[in-house]
């Protein structure tokens, strides 16, 4: 499908100049990745040892076992949250809505959008923190970070079942499968790669954000405990955006630790994703 | 495979919520991030002693230490600057000085950075004001006689805090009481609105000072005292302040002592009070105490007592040089410290 | 792509197979998602809008004109009022610096992320060999992993010293005459460097969906498009891309409220220019979204509560903004469908 028939049409020089560019363009752009990276691990290196996952932060410096801890519950249940709420907001719209409603619902995604992390943070903090009594907590910090992920996901679902061939849906539905079995069957695998695009997409943005946790999860020295309210949370942008300013070497050099870690997680994890989903829809897709 | 992973990580899981004491009072500070490297030395050395309370310290800012400390969700909020009598007069809280800090005027002159020029409140006005733009200004020159014709012809690039801070409010402080142009101006607070000078950055975070400072040849800024090794290892100057006295004097301990010793009598019991621009020959002009702001009414008895507790122990142990040594604080002086234990016994 | 299962099932199956359970109970759950999203959403937004209501009475259309930011004197005694409403002493809330500045980073950069991204993922796609494929594509989308912070850290002691001591001097030496690219080549905290690290943050977005909408193309109008003779450049420019535009301008929008709303990183390196425009593209500048980071702390202070409403209603401001991009957007997209209709 994305295979280039050569052979077909001439390759004229200005089109070689533009391919040759556009790879260009792409070198360029991991070049600045890599270097970000390598900022990042020459600074931190001296704090990566095995025992940050093992000690919680005290003092200046400590380790970090009650942010990566604290980001994994955090992502974990905001990642469901997002995950129910924006696969079935994309599927109805894509699927159920009535035009009015698809251009109401995409409307206020891209809207929701343009917000700053810190207003959902600071609206969420009023809300939940003051007015709910809940302190800060498990449950305001997932949902703030759901808010935050939320149209990145939508959107990503949305742009992948719309653009599902017509032909399979069509096909489907002569055979007789009823509506929730195409949408199950045929849709769903198929975008399944943009949708889990979006999902990637939306969790490195969420585990990035430091404002939405600060005013909601708080931030705690010790381990996450599982009680949903009254309970602060620790995360590791936390880590990053305070030890930073502090005016201790090993404070910096735990805040680099701190960002390795993260940026080393969602590669690893977004690798790991799409190699699975790449094996097992292998042969359905056209690659 | 998958399933060993998987139980492994909740096997961790469990294992490190059980380390966590079972019948632990929690408190929560939050607020300035000067005073936040200290709490941090403090709790972990209380903890030792104390294992049966469990402290939370964030570095946040002074305005969300305040206001959250008057919401109750934080027990302590620290703050660089005192509460406002506006503030004060809807949500009285006790203001309790725990440290007292200091700040520098950091500048990267090419050639001039390891020796000390002389600055006054009135020339850095003039600079922050767009009035004074370059080095070698006859006005500058002025004070100082020593370096005057080694000033290069090079622009002034003044750094101001991009965010609200404490830093911003005593370094206006400074300005307000010692030029009246700058009074009747932007006067002081935590941010205020900087004149519009085409030169003039912002800088996120007492670290963002230092850097900015360090990318720009030819700026000037203001950091805090615990930032010290920061700005030698960057290579900036800093400079003598000219004080009420009129004589220019470096930010060393003794001379902040001074500034502290010659306020410490006109302290009221409510220990709101400006420390700049002290009198006396040898007073340092910018130092301030670092406030502990708590609300005289806690919701948790439990809590309040854990707080006393830590409070007065911040007071006593809390004052060795080896916790105000690492960021460059001095401690209380012996009358200011008794101002602030009968504040702390007024807390429930 | 207008067919809705709906429709079809109408048309092929008789009346009773509509309403099975399925279907119904798959049409109210998701129903009712839609109905949460959209509810977080407009609470949100009425909220903010309640919220900041008296300080917009406070504020008057002054705040939309007025270039002044004065947050007052906390520390003073007294209240200005105004319309009703009072606020700290000398207060006057102007937000025209951070409107002009929000507007012209996140334009500026959208002309600088979406070539590239295009690029990107038209490498991605025809030019990367298929076993390191997912590599790449795990590596680009780990541009949007990165944390906010870390791109504001590493534009502020990489970014911002190479853009004030080389690339700005290089760039008014010899493009002076450019109306945005003379005069002073500024400190490196300014324009240029927010608009570089936002660009690296939002092409993440691009791409991904850029690259996914192509790859879930059929290739008979790449290949219909070469056996007419175009060179496969052009085949991929003019028939393919043009074909998944949708798709591509709604990552390009979703992209725009990111570039609005990132508040960290751009704080770090925008330089936070208060009461002055920025004289040319390497001059300070500043954001809705960072001024509301970097003001909240101080407005947490006042008394009156107005500096926070005041907050708020930038928020407003930039809700409207957003709106306002959105609104032009899909015009201009229904305006080029239907001229593409009237050539079918």
């Amino acid at each position: 499908m994305a295979t280039m028939t050569s052979g077909l049409a001439p390759k004229t020089w200005a089109s070689r100049a533009w391919w040759s560019l556009s790879v260009a363009c792409l070198v360029a752009v991991i070049g600045v990745l890599f270097a970000i990276f390598a900022f990042v691990i020459a600074r931190g290196v001296p704090a990566l040892k095995p025992q940050i996952f093992f000690t919680p932060t005290h003092g200046i410096a400590g380790g970090l076992s009650n942010a990566i801890e604290g980001t994994l519950m955090l992502v974990f249940l905001g990642l469901i949250l997002v995950i129910v709420v924006g696969l079935g907001t994309a599927i109805w719209t894509v699927e159920f809505a009535p035009p009015w409603g698809k251009k109401v619902i995409r409307f206020m995604v891209d809207v929701l959008a343009g917000i700053p992390s810190i207003v959902v943070g600071y609206f969420l903090y009023v809300a939940l923190v003051e007015e709910a009594g809940w302190g800060f907590s498990l449950v305001a910090g997932s949902l703030a970070l759901a808010i935050f992920m939320l149209p990145y996901v939508v959107r990503a679902a949305d742009v992948a079942l719309t653009n599902v061939p017509r032909a399979l849906k069509e096909g489907a539905v002569a055979l007789g499968a009823r509506p929730a079995m195409v949408v199950a069957s045929i849709n769903f695998p198929y975008a399944l790669p943009g949708i889990l695009t979006g999902v990637l997409v939306a969790t490195g943005i969420g585990l990035g954000e430091t404002a939405p946790l600060i005013y909601t999860a708080g931030w705690s020295n010790y381990a996450p405990t599982l009680a949903p309210t009254h309970s602060p949370v620790g995360y590791l942008t936390y880590v990053v955006w305070t030890y930073i300013s502090q005016p201790f070497e090993e404070s910096h050099q735990l805040a680099y630790a701190a960002a390795a870690l993260l940026m080393i997680f969602v590669f690893l994890t977004n690798l790991l994703a799409r190699s699975y989903v790449e094996y097992k829809l292998g042969g359905n897709r056209q690659q | 495979m998958r399933k060993t992973l998987v139980l492994a990580l909740a096997a961790l899981l469990l294992a490190s919520m059980g380390g966590r004491a079972l019948a632990a009072t929690d408190l929560l500070e939050t607020g300035s991030t000067l005073l936040y490297p200290l709490m941090n030395l403090w709790v972990d050395a209380y903890q030792h002693g104390n294992p049966n309370v469990q402290i939370t310290t964030q570095g946040t800012g002074s305005g969300t230490g305040i206001s959250q400390a008057i919401s109750g969700v934080a027990q302590i909020g620290a703050s660089d600057a005192y509460m406002a009598d506006a503030q004060m007069a809807s949500s009285p809280m006790l203001n309790i000085p725990l440290a007292i800090s200091a700040q520098q005027i950091n500048y990267n002159v090419p050639g001039l950075n390891n020796v000390h020029l002389n600055l006054s409140g009135p020339v850095l006005a003039g600079i922050y004001m767009g009035e004074i733009q370059f080095w070698d200004d006859a006005k500058i020159k002025a004070i100082n006689k020593e370096y005057g014709n080694k000033l290069p012809h090079t622009q002034i690039v003044p750094i101001h805090r991009a965010e609200g801070s404490g830093d911003t409010f005593i370094f206006t402080q400074y300005l307000t009481k010692s030029t009246p142009s700058w009074k009747a101006g932007p006067g002081f607070g935590t941010t205020i609105s900087w004149p519009a000078v085409a030169t003039a950055v912002g800088a996120s975070g007492n670290p963002g000072m230092v850097q900015t400072c360090q990318n720009t040849p030819g700026s000037i800024a203001y950091i805090g005292v615990s930032f010290l090794n920061q700005t030698e290892k960057a290579g900036l100057g800093y400079a003598a302040l000219q004080n009420q006295a009129g004589k220019f004097v470096l930010p060393t301990e003794p001379n902040i002592a001074a500034a502290a010793g010659a306020t410490d009598k006109a302290t009221p019991p409510d220990e709101r009070i400006s420390l700049i621009f002290a009198p006396g020959e040898n007073s340092y002009p910018i130092i301030n105490y670092e406030y502990a702001i708590v609300n005289p009414k806690q919701s948790d008895p439990a809590k309040a007592a854990e707080l006393k507790k830590f409070l007065d122990w911040s007071l006593s142990e809390g004052q060795s040089s080896k916790f105000l040594g690492a960021v460059h604080f001095l401690p209380l002086p012996a009358s200011i410290q008794k101002l602030s234990r009968a504040q702390i016994a007024k807390i429930q | 792509m207008g067919l809705r299962i709906g429709d079809a099932v109408k048309a092929v199956s008789p009346a009773t197979l509509q309403r099975t359970g399925a279907q119904a109970f798959l049409r109210v759950l998701t129903g009712v998602a839609a109905l949460i999203s959209f509810l977080i959403i407009f609470l949100m937004l009425f909220f903010l809008i309640y919220y900041a209501y008296p300080a917009i009475r406070f504020n008057g259309l002054n705040f939309l004109t007025n270039p002044i930011w004065n947050i007052g004197n906390q520390y003073g005694s007294g209240v200005t009022t105004r319309n009703g409403f009072s606020g700290p002493p000398g207060a006057s809330f102007g937000a025209l610096v951070f409107i002009f500045g929000s507007v012209v980073t996140a334009a500026l950069t959208m002309v600088v992320a979406v070539p590239l991204s295009m690029m990107v993922a038209l490498s991605l796609v025809y030019r990367v060999p298929r076993r390191i494929r997912p590599l790449a594509n795990a590596l680009v989308e780990l541009m949007a992993g990165v944390p906010s912070v870390v791109y504001g850290l590493w534009g502020l002691v990489v970014l911002v010293p190479w853009i004030g001591q080389t690339f700005a001097p290089w760039v008014t030496a010899h493009f002076g005459f450019v109306p945005f690219f003379g005069g002073s080549a500024g400190s490196g905290n300014g324009l240029a460097a927010a608009v570089f690290i936002l660009a690296l943050m939002v092409i993440p977005i691009m791409v991904a969906t850029t690259r996914d909408v192509i790859l879930a193309q059929s290739n008979s109008l790449f290949e219909a498009s070469m056996a007419l003779g175009s060179t496969s450049w052009q085949a991929m420019v003019r028939a393919v891309l043009p074909s998944v535009r949708s798709g591509i301008v709604a990552s390009i929008l979703l992209s725009f409220g990111r570039a609005l709303g990132e508040t960290m990183a751009v704080l770090m390196v925008c330089g936070a220019a208060i009461n002055t425009f920025p004289q040319n593209f390497f001059s300070p500048v500043n954001t809705i979204a960072a001024v509301i980071v970097s003001q909240l702390e101080s407005a947490l202070t006042d008394a009156t509560g107005m500096a926070q409403r005041s907050l708020a209603e930038l928020a407003c401001v930039l809700f409207i903004i957003t709106l306002l991009v959105n609104i032009v957007a899909r015009g201009i997209m229904r305006g080029a469908d239907r001229r593409e209709g009237a050539h079918q």
